[in-house]
């Protein structure tokens, strides 16, 4: 009876098998690496907008509060984005001129929106409010981070169902009094602990079982 | 597996298969997966494959990376514009040309919800099935969009550059030839314009199509009830608890007087009805009569009560039914009430006035009421005009707001009459079967996109203002028939303005009559006595071989007009739980005769004419009498309602719309009819699942109801504890609640075959049980969404925890963690968790995206979906009383269905305060959970309905 297998037939199995098992393990390796990445989190990505707004100029070097532009972060879910009359309160009188700026004008003109790229954003399954984190005492730099130091904004943290977790599980750590929310500079006192802790009740914030309950963010 | 303890209660069945308990009716039962049991049966080998295959897809769907969007803000805000919170604004929608008062929610400027207005005096918030429908008209895709011209797009100026020529011809002839058909309508400015037009041009006519009063100028019925301060309700063949535009009036006025109150304070109701009605459901007493003994039996009653009677031909049911009747009522004088139909015949409308006086009901329970809307004057009925038309007297005819070549009854031969008209234009939200043989076609806008106003039932005016700017090219109607004498017609709101000028004469009270959605304006006269009486010798009888005929519109696509809208099409009827077709209802007696069942294809024939339609053996049916619905067979409707059904017009007859006699004989073949009755069956063997009480035995508990030990720890009670009571006593099974629940959550409209395989998606369908003989059986209606149980089934069976319990005690769905085993659907005692077989919504046209509510995520292919208890809702008002640092208040959080009901059965709320509206209700003895036996513990629980005492 003939040879089926020729003599190299093993060694080819071998190389085979142990391939399979190189291109297996590197795609899940890959695929879990990327799942990790900051490109898949879109973080530290400057899209490009239509205007090059600097946070780091109007909010960082002028000091103008965040609520002058995003109007709504108190009352709403949303923190809202300001309409082109906002920019031109003071636009019609500085930089007129400035090529930069010609797009707002061109939507005053043309009363048409300025159409900007969204930097941050939760899953269509997240029900996040701005409202709510504000009146409890959650800075804006908890997720935004220093915008107040960024040329072009980008998202600072990764979106991620962990991100909020950790806030969620324990927030004390996380909680300023409410007249230091919008402050980029705040330093957190020696006692922070402490004050997370008085501060966890005095604005009634709710246990970790409630705040992780997944209807808490998704329904 | 611990023993389920026995149940006792009164034996209840949904349908006739389940009544007797056919071998077919078990297996269906018995299977793991009734939805998907037709599927076994053809070949499990096929259905695995088919399933794997879908498995496999369903991996991939997951691999989307996060998709960066544009954000479009405001060139200027407008003031007190905020983002992502909900605006509301008073305004009405018609129906049957009365307003319909409701508050309309928009999100970012798009019109999301509509409910009752609960500033309105007589709706109180109430809804309506078409009420919460009507938004679903507004973004139908298939609306038309600009003028057409012989069929070809045109445009409003070439338009204009027309009326102005005829403009000019009429001014000469004094509008000699023009003929204007209208709708049914109430608007005070259109009857003002009307006035005005006829002024100027006073050899033109208006005319009426109104296939939902008749053909040949009927006048409205006399009577208008005010059931509030009657203890008694006769109906002879008057479905005031069902569909119409004063059923959210009387749902109110119900429900105030069920439920737990007083025995003295209760609401009594006897009605005899030509075919079952949620009325005759409702009744404490009902009794079947054909239509043709309808008049004798108003008569034998009218003779007992002293009015002036006539020869009476009454079998001695009948005859017992009359004298129980007339001894109630005449045991409650002055508190009182009988009514009759409005498509009873004038003779019978008067005995029902003259009978009422005699009681003296009149300004009690009821009031004489002139007309509140068009009433063509003589020689302008609908039949005037096809005789004119014949007799080429006709020269222009506009048909604004109707559709007559469809609703026009068979008889008339309409659509070859219209035809011969030498100029036809046609005004209205479609391009319908008169638009495509009209020379003229122009869009209208709807009602929540235009000024105009309307009264409501109750003759209160509400001014109806545009919630959204008009998304089509369309002109309002106010101004269409001002360019009739006019070359620069004002607009609609200055036309309507101009009708107000009077009563609200500054802008303040303008604007208030806005805001409250309701303008306090005096109700119009009364009349104190209407046209002479003369009682009726009765209608011809039949022949033995004759069949009656009745006429009805149908329960959820009215006289047609809401053939295009999906939620109404799917919405379960609410007797036959049929969806997506009419049917002819006949009797159990007459289906054992003619040897069918449901479903099976009759011929019935009157006139000379005949239609073909699938049969609805319906209990309760009188046993020689089919029922015929109308508003399907249309042939351009749109996508969703061309072509389903079969049209019931073609068989009326102009002279009597709403009874005729004829022969029905089966055809040999058999259609798909898709019923929801026996989908999501409770496997309780039908006991105790629907309980009544009597003033016997006042609890609605049973033996079988006490606590179960259970394996699993007690769930605490947290703070708040959400839970809901609904009410069996006050439901009136109208469906309200069903259609808010859908517009609310975002639930998709799957199609008739999908229904048909169980697949429907509503999170809150209406269970109808009969009980008794299918001949004169009693009927209940059950709405049931998620039971929220403490020890919840399908949380034990999920592989995933994707259905989740919150401390607040709701059952939580996380459909980003479903991956769609359905095991937590079999593991549910109570079958309502739904299932996406497929992707409903990615390819939905454009327009309907609008629609869906932004707080409510919009489910994807392969996620299991139920009842939240609107837990957008109670996420709103939890976050907003976290801000203003307080606990959420009794009565800030309403669900969807609760908001919607208009008998006010469904109450929500915190069951660990005591002193809440659900708490109390809870506390009542006739509250019950469903299927206790099973140691679910349900934050949903019931109160049975409560039976009445024999002596009223």
């Amino acid at each position: 009876m003939p040879q089926i297998f020729s003599r190299t037939a093993d060694t080819w199995l071998r190389a085979v098998a142990l391939g399979a098992l190189v291109v297996t393990a590197s795609f899940f390796l890959t695929a879990f690496a990327l799942a990790r990445s900051q490109y898949w989190d879109v973080v530290a990505r400057t899209p490009l907008q239509p205007v090059p707004f600097s946070h780091k100029h109007h909010a960082g070097q002028l000091g103008i509060d965040c609520r002058y532009c995003h109007s709504t972060v108190e009352t709403s879910a949303n923190a809202g984005f300001p309409a082109t009359h906002v920019c031109m309160t003071c636009h019609s009188q500085l930089w007129t001129n400035a090529d930069m700026l010609a797009p707002v004008r061109q939507s005053l003109a043309e009363d048409r929106s300025i159409d900007w790229a969204r930097v941050a954003r939760v899953p269509d399954y997240v029900y996040f409010r701005h409202d709510i984190h504000i009146a409890k005492g959650i800075a804006c730099v908890e997720c935004h981070g220093r915008i107040d130091r960024m040329p072009l904004t980008y998202r600072a943290k990764a979106f991620e169902m962990k991100f909020c977790l950790d806030c969620h599980r324990d927030p004390a750590p996380h909680l300023r009094p409410r007249s230091a929310v919008y402050d980029f500079d705040w330093k957190p006192p020696a006692n922070h602990a402490v004050l997370g802790r008085e501060l966890m009740s005095l604005y009634h914030i709710k246990s970790p079982t409630e705040l992780t309950s997944c209807g808490t963010c998704h329904r | 597996m611990r023993d389920v303890p026995p149940v006792s209660g009164p034996k209840v069945w949904r349908s006739l298969a389940e009544y007797q308990d056919s071998e077919a009716f078990g297996a269906m039962l018995k299977a793991e997966f009734p939805s998907i049991f037709e599927l076994w049966l053809v070949d499990r080998r096929q259905l695995l494959s088919v399933m794997g295959a879908s498995l496999a897809l369903a991996g991939l769907s997951g691999c989307k990376p996060v998709r960066s969007d544009d954000v479009v803000p405001f060139v200027n805000r407008p003031e007190g514009f905020l983002e992502g919170r909900a605006d509301h604004y008073a305004t009405a929608v018609l129906l049957d040309g009365f307003a319909q008062p409701v508050i309309a929610t928009t999100s970012a400027g798009r019109p999301i919800k509509l409910d009752g207005n609960p500033e309105h005096p007589a709706f109180r918030g109430g809804s309506t099935p078409f009420m919460q429908a009507a938004i679903l008209d507004l973004y139908d895709p298939d609306r038309s969009q600009a003028p057409l011209a012989g069929g070809h797009s045109a445009s409003w100026a070439e338009f204009d550059a027309q009326m102005t020529r005829w403009r000019n011809a009429w001014a000469a002839s004094k509008g000699a030839g023009l003929r204007i058909l209208i709708g049914p309508t109430t608007s005070p400015t259109l009857l003002r314009q009307i006035g005005e037009l006829r002024a100027a041009l006073p050899q033109a006519r208006v005319h009426l199509c109104d296939p939902l009063s008749g053909y040949a100028g009927e006048a409205p019925p006399p009577l208008r009830p005010k059931l509030e301060a009657a203890r008694l309700a006769v109906s002879l063949d008057d479905d005031w608890l069902g569909p119409g535009p004063s059923q959210a009036i009387h749902a109110r006025a119900w429900g105030d007087r069920h439920g737990d109150v007083p025995a003295e304070e209760r609401l009594h109701l006897f009605a005899a009805e030509t075919t079952p009605t949620l009325t005759g459901a409702k009744a404490d007493s009902r009794l079947a009569i054909p239509p043709s003994r309808l008049g004798s039996l108003a008569a034998a009653i009218g003779a007992e009560v002293g009015v002036a009677g006539a020869r009476v031909t009454l079998t001695e049911t009948e005859l017992a039914w009359a004298r129980q009747v007339s001894k109630a009522l005449l045991m409650n004088r002055g508190r009182s009430l009988l009514t009759v139909g409005a498509h009873a015949p004038p003779e019978l409308q008067t005995l029902a006035v003259e009978v009422n006086r005699k009681l003296g009901n009149i300004g009690q329970t009821c009031a004489i009421a002139a007309p509140l809307g068009f009433v063509p004057q003589a020689g302008e009925s609908f039949l005037d005009l096809a005789r004119d038309i014949a007799a080429r007297h006709v020269s222009a005819l506009f048909v604004l707001g109707a559709n007559p070549v469809y609703a026009a009854p068979g008889d008339l031969g309409f659509a070859r009459l219209y035809a011969s008209v030498p100029l036809r234009v046609h005004a209205g939200l479609h391009v319908d079967e008169t638009a495509a043989i009209s020379n003229w076609h122009l869009p209208l806008p709807h009602a929540l996109e235009d000024w105009s106003d309307a009264r409501s039932p109750d003759g209160l005016a509400t001014i109806i203002q545009p919630v959204v700017r008009p998304m089509y090219d369309s002109r309002s109607l106010h101004e269409i028939v001002a360019g009739f004498t006019s070359d620069q017609p004002p607009t609609a709101q200055t036309l309507v303005r101009q009708s107000w000028a009077r009563q609200l004469a500054d802008d303040s009270a303008w604007t208030a009559a806005l805001k409250i959605g309701v303008v306090q304006s005096p109700a119009p006269q009364s009349l104190s006595r209407p046209g002479g009486l003369s009682l009726q010798k009765g209608l011809p009888l039949p022949r033995d071989d004759e069949i009656e005929i009745v006429f009805r519109p149908d329960p959820t696509i009215r006289d047609g007009s809401f053939a295009n809208n999906g939620w109404l099409q799917e919405l379960p009827k609410p007797l036959f739980k049929t969806t997506w077709d009419n049917v002819v209802a006949l009797s159990p007696a007459l289906a054992r005769e003619l040897d069918i069942s449901s479903g099976d294809m009759l011929r019935v024939e009157s006139g000379g004419r005949a239609v073909e339609g699938p049969a609805w053996v319906l209990p309760g049916q009188p046993p020689r009498v089919v029922t015929l619905f109308l508003g399907y067979g249309r042939t351009r409707a749109g996508r969703i309602g061309t072509d389903i059904g079969y049209d019931a017009y073609q068989l009326r007859s102009a002279a009597a719309p709403w009874t005729a006699t004829g022969t029905v004989r089966p055809t040999g073949t058999t259609a798909m009819l898709a019923t929801t009755q026996e989908h999501h069956m409770l496997d309780a063997e039908g006991a105790g699942v629907v309980r009544t009480v009597n003033p016997d035995h006042p609890s609605a508990r049973l033996e079988s109801d006490a606590d179960q030990d259970s394996f699993y720890p007690r769930w605490p009670e947290g703070k708040p504890a959400w839970g809901m009571v609904i009410d069996l006593d006050r439901c009136i099974g109208c469906n309200a609640c069903a259609v808010a629940c859908q517009a609310e959550n975002n639930v998709p409209v799957v199609g008739k075959d999908q229904v048909h395989k169980g697949r429907e998606m509503a999170w809150l369908r209406v269970d109808r049980y009969y009980a008794g003989e299918p001949e004169d059986p009693e009927t209940y209606f059950q709405p049931v969404p998620c039971m929220h149980c403490e020890q919840a089934p399908c949380e034990m069976g999920c592989p995933v925890h994707a259905t989740v319990h919150s401390p607040e005690g709701l059952n939580l769905m996380v459909y980003n963690r479903c991956i769609g085993t359905r095991t937590c659907s079999s593991y549910c005692p109570y079958k309502v968790r739904r299932f996406n077989w497929f992707d409903y919504t990615t390819d939905e046209p454009e327009s309907l995206a609008a629609q869906r509510n932004p707080d409510v995520t919009v489910r994807g292919r392969g996620v299991m979906e139920k009842c939240s208890y609107c837990i957008q809702r109670i996420e709103a008002a939890t976050v907003k009383a976290d801000i203003e640092e307080r606990a959420v208040r009794d009565g800030e959080v309403v669900t969807a269905c609760q908001q919607a009901c208009p008998a006010k059965a469904i109450s929500f709320g915190n069951l660990a305060d005591k002193a809440s509206e659900v708490a109390g209700r809870r506390s009542s003895p006739r509250n019950y959970a469903l299927l206790a036996e099973l140691g679910t513990r349900p934050r949903t629980t019931y109160l049975a309905r409560v039976a009445l005492e024999d002596d009223v």
